[in-house]
């Protein structure tokens, strides 16, 4: 755990030694794990670019590829506090269907027939958005009651959740499909004119290379003053680097992900805009649900690592009786864990049903396995206490690429399920033998 | 005064007798003494076992029009619903029969799990009707729509718009037969095959396309944005998409959407009224629509028959109840269908309907949509004459 050695002061010990690579990355302080699974991201990548011919890493497959794992992450950032709290939550792709359910039949039927809310009523899908968050946020804090509270097991508890919920959708719509969404809801689930654009995305790629300087700045300036021993000059120099060429980088990438050419000729045409000799060539930039995502993951770090919360969490998760001794509400904690994962559903259902301009019964379905297996391969230990949410966003990306390049391939989906049941194995074993080892 | 209620007494210890030759005596029955005493055959209860309710179009179109026909020639309607439990539905067969069913509809949750239920009817000398899903029996009268016809109708329509070019192939659950046998084959019938062997048409996603689990329409969405992705990078144009049934065709129609590619003509089946707005909206070609309505009017007349003691090889469906359009291209009478173990059994067969933006009037008609459903969001300017 990064942050737990960061917090400890560490007077005495001597920096590793500069001599073999091992020693080189240690002085960085990077985090060994998140570090090798960037290594085995770009290895899978790089293994289907050359499989395909050198067709699979373009920025328009990449996009797919990331707007598909987008909700999956977003409710693995949530998974990863109730697995280090000891607890389970099998209950998410219900929960997701059903709150996608919900924005479908607000949107098509609730809200201009019962609440006399018509298509042009204002921010109709900013009010939707809205009451899925407090719906979740609702289911959520009932089955962390019920764990917390009563005493029932959380993998009960939620398994009866993802029956019930799933039964209830049911409900909602009779079995069929509702499709027709608000244009503005449309525009959370991605594509061309749900992207935040060229322009926005080279801000969004320069205050991400000043935040990572900032932060470094700061650590060090904090360190100094707490008589913590700082990193070599040249390791946070890499580190500024190394992270905005990152950063940059991917914004570039980003860009050269242009507007399909029906859509941008039409737009030429509406607008009176001449179509240059080689096609008027509109960049994307990042599409919304990345940038969600990206906004969900930092405001669940911060939580997770910088708040009195989230640091309850992982105490509770290393030693409950403990935490529980200590004077800690433990009961409070881990219902909040329950809340703020509901929450997370309905982002993540907000994505789905945009992304299908509708809901259907199967919405969701089986998200509870990729998000747990996102959340493990990520580095999450069920003994508790241990998990990062920048490790179980990366394991998301880490299975999707898995069954986003199978599917490139044309490989049907019994054989995608084959390789995803084996690198979830090999990941979590690779990483006890790890554990193990370094103990 | 005396006189007549004598009469009627007489007429109902005669229908009583005709139909309680089991030995339990159903409490509806008394309700045939109001029909004419010629008609003491048509005065039976015919007993529905569903599978399901969880579809929709059971409870909306199959129940409603067995029951109405049933009730017309003067039978009487009971059923019940097996909630996807093989058990349950054994106990289901086993109540219908204690209440005085004289005929069974059994929609199966299982071909084979339903045989012990199958003999206990038997046994009692009660005709069964397997309702849409085949049982393996050569005892049973199977009336369904034609899966084979279905996949047929869709690729008819798709090739006819789009005889040459490259094809995306899209289909269901790998575990399902019909995925897998059914609608392919109805999809070489309209010269698929043919037209991939002489290089007409070409299939961009392999040979056999790509099997969409459960068939979710969020997984054939994922699913077809990677063949799209592909396509793209390839500098390949999808000409044309085969879907095989509608909850993959709306995902493969939302992938579409997302990748903003415009929208090449699209199959589905089972006239899902979100799929059906698509069709209104242009943005899938066909949609073939098996027209349960009619296929409940069916197995509620051929119910009475086997009720009067008509022999299943003797059946037949009276003419002008079933729409012509959907009757069995066969004709009326009883067919000899060999299943897929070898058993040979007596048949009705339907025709599926394919609508395209063109005829989806018919769609209103039989009740499957409202016209408010099926023309959300479609321009007037555009609207086809359905939304007009």
């Amino acid at each position: 755990m990064t942050n737990l050695a960061e917090a400890a002061p560490v007077p005495g010990v001597q920096p590793p030694a500069r001599t073999s690579i091992r020693g080189l990355i240690a002085q960085t302080e990077i985090d060994l794990r998140l570090f090798g699974m960037l290594v085995v991201l770009a290895g899978i990548l790089l293994a289907f670019n050359i499989l395909s011919g050198g067709k699979f890493f373009q920025p328009t497959n990449m996009v797919t590829l990331a707007v598909q794992a987008s909700g999956v992450a977003v409710i693995a950032t949530g998974m990863v506090l109730i697995i280090v709290s000891r607890n389970i939550d099998l209950s998410v792709g219900s929960l997701v269907g059903f709150i996608a359910m919900t924005y479908a039949l607000l949107m098509t039927d609730w809200m201009p027939h019962l609440l006399g809310m018509g298509p042009d009523f204002p921010f109709r899908w900013a009010i939707a958005l809205g009451l899925g968050i407090l719906l979740g946020a609702g289911f959520g804090a009932i089955q962390g009651f019920i764990i917390a509270y009563v005493g029932v097991p959380s993998f009960i508890v939620t398994l009866g959740g993802l029956l019930t919920i799933r039964g209830l959708v049911w409900y909602l719509s009779s079995g069929a499909a509702v499709s027709g969404l608000d244009p503005g809801f449309q525009l959370v689930g991605g594509g061309a004119l749900g992207s935040i654009g060229g322009t926005m995305t080279w801000i969004v790629g320069v205050i991400g290379c000043l935040a990572i300087v900032a932060l470094l700045i700061n650590g060090r300036r904090q360190r100094r003053r707490y008589g913590f021993p700082v990193r070599p000059m040249w390791a946070e120099a890499t580190l500024a680097v190394i992270g905005c060429v990152a950063v940059i980088g991917l914004a570039a990438f980003a860009n050269n992900n242009f507007w399909p050419k029906g859509l941008a000729e039409r737009y030429a045409t509406q607008n009176n805009i001449p179509i240059p000799a080689g096609g008027l060539l509109i960049p994307t930039g990042f599409p919304n649900p990345i940038m969600l995502l990206l906004a969900v993951t930092l405001v669940m770090t911060f939580i997770a690592t910088r708040r009195r919360f989230g640091r309850y969490v992982y105490a509770y998760g290393g030693n409950p009786d403990a935490t529980e001794l200590a004077g800690i509400n433990t009961r409070w904690t881990i219902l909040k864990t329950y809340v703020l994962m509901g929450v997370l559903c309905a982002l993540a259902a907000a994505i789905a049903a945009a992304r299908l301009n509708g809901a259907t019964l199967d919405v969701g379905q089986s998200y509870e396995l990729y998000v747990i297996a996102a959340a493990v391969v990520g580095g999450t230990s069920f003994a508790g206490g241990i998990g990062t949410i920048p490790g179980a966003v990366l394991g998301a990306f880490v299975m999707q690429s898995l069954a986003y390049g199978l599917s490139f391939m044309g490989v049907n989906s019994p054989g995608q399920n084959v390789v995803a049941g084996i690198v979830l194995i090999l990941a979590v074993g690779f990483d006890t033998f790890n554990r193990r080892r370094g103990s | 005064m005396r006189k007549r209620l004598a009469a009627l007494a007489t007429v109902a210890i005669m229908t009583f007798a005709a139909c309680t030759s089991g030995g339990t005596a159903s409490p509806t029955t008394g309700g045939g003494a109001s029909q004419p005493a010629g008609s003491t055959a048509a005065a039976c209860t015919v007993g529905v076992s569903w599978n399901n309710f969880q579809q929709p179009r059971w409870a909306a179109h199959d129940k409603p029009n067995i029951q109405k026909t049933v009730e017309a020639g003067g039978g009487t309607y009971i059923d019940a619903d097996a909630n996807l439990v093989n058990e349950q539905q054994l106990t289901d067969i086993d109540t219908l029969i204690s209440k005085g069913a004289k005929v069974l509809i059994l929609l199966a949750q299982s071909n084979t799990a339903i045989l012990p239920g199958l003999k206990k009817a038997q046994d009692a000398g009660i005709p069964v009707i397997a309702y849409d899903r085949l049982i393996e029996d050569p005892g049973v009268v199977y009336i369904t729509f034609d899966n084979v016809l279905v996949g047929k109708a869709e690729a008819d329509a798709i090739i006819k718009k789009v005889p040459k070019g490259n094809y995306v192939l899209i289909k269901g659950d790998p575990g399902d037969p019909n995925a897998s046998t059914f609608l392919p084959q109805g999809w070489d019938q309209a010269g698929l095959k043919d037209k991939v062997a002489s290089g007409d048409i070409k299939i961009l996603n392999g040979p056999d396309g790509t099997f969409t689990d459960a068939w979710k329409t969020e997984k054939a969405q994922s699913n077809m944005e990677a063949i799209i992705d592909n396509a793209v990078a390839d500098g390949t144009k999808i000409d044309a998409i085969l879907a095989e049934n509608d909850s993959t065709a709306l995902g493969v129609a939302a992938a579409l959407t997302a990748k903003s590619y415009g929208y090449p003509p699209l199959s589905g089946q089972d006239g899902d009224p979100a799929n059906l707005n698509n069709v209104a909206l242009g943005r899938q070609y066909v949609d073939v629509f098996k027209n349960a309505n009619e296929l409940g009017k069916a197995a509620g007349a051929l119910a009475l028959a086997l009720c009067a003691g008509t022999k299943p090889a003797d059946l037949k469906l009276p003419s002008g109840l079933v729409d012509p359009a959907v009757a069995p291209a066969a004709g009326l009478g009883a067919q000899d269908f060999k299943t897929p173990n070898g058993t040979m059994v007596k048949s009705f067969i339907l025709q599926p309907t394919p609508l395209t933006a063109d005829t989806l009037q018919k769609a209103i008609d039989a009740q499957q949509v409202s016209k408010a459903d099926l023309c959300k969001g479609v321009d007037a300017a555009t609207a086809p004459a359905a939304c007009k």
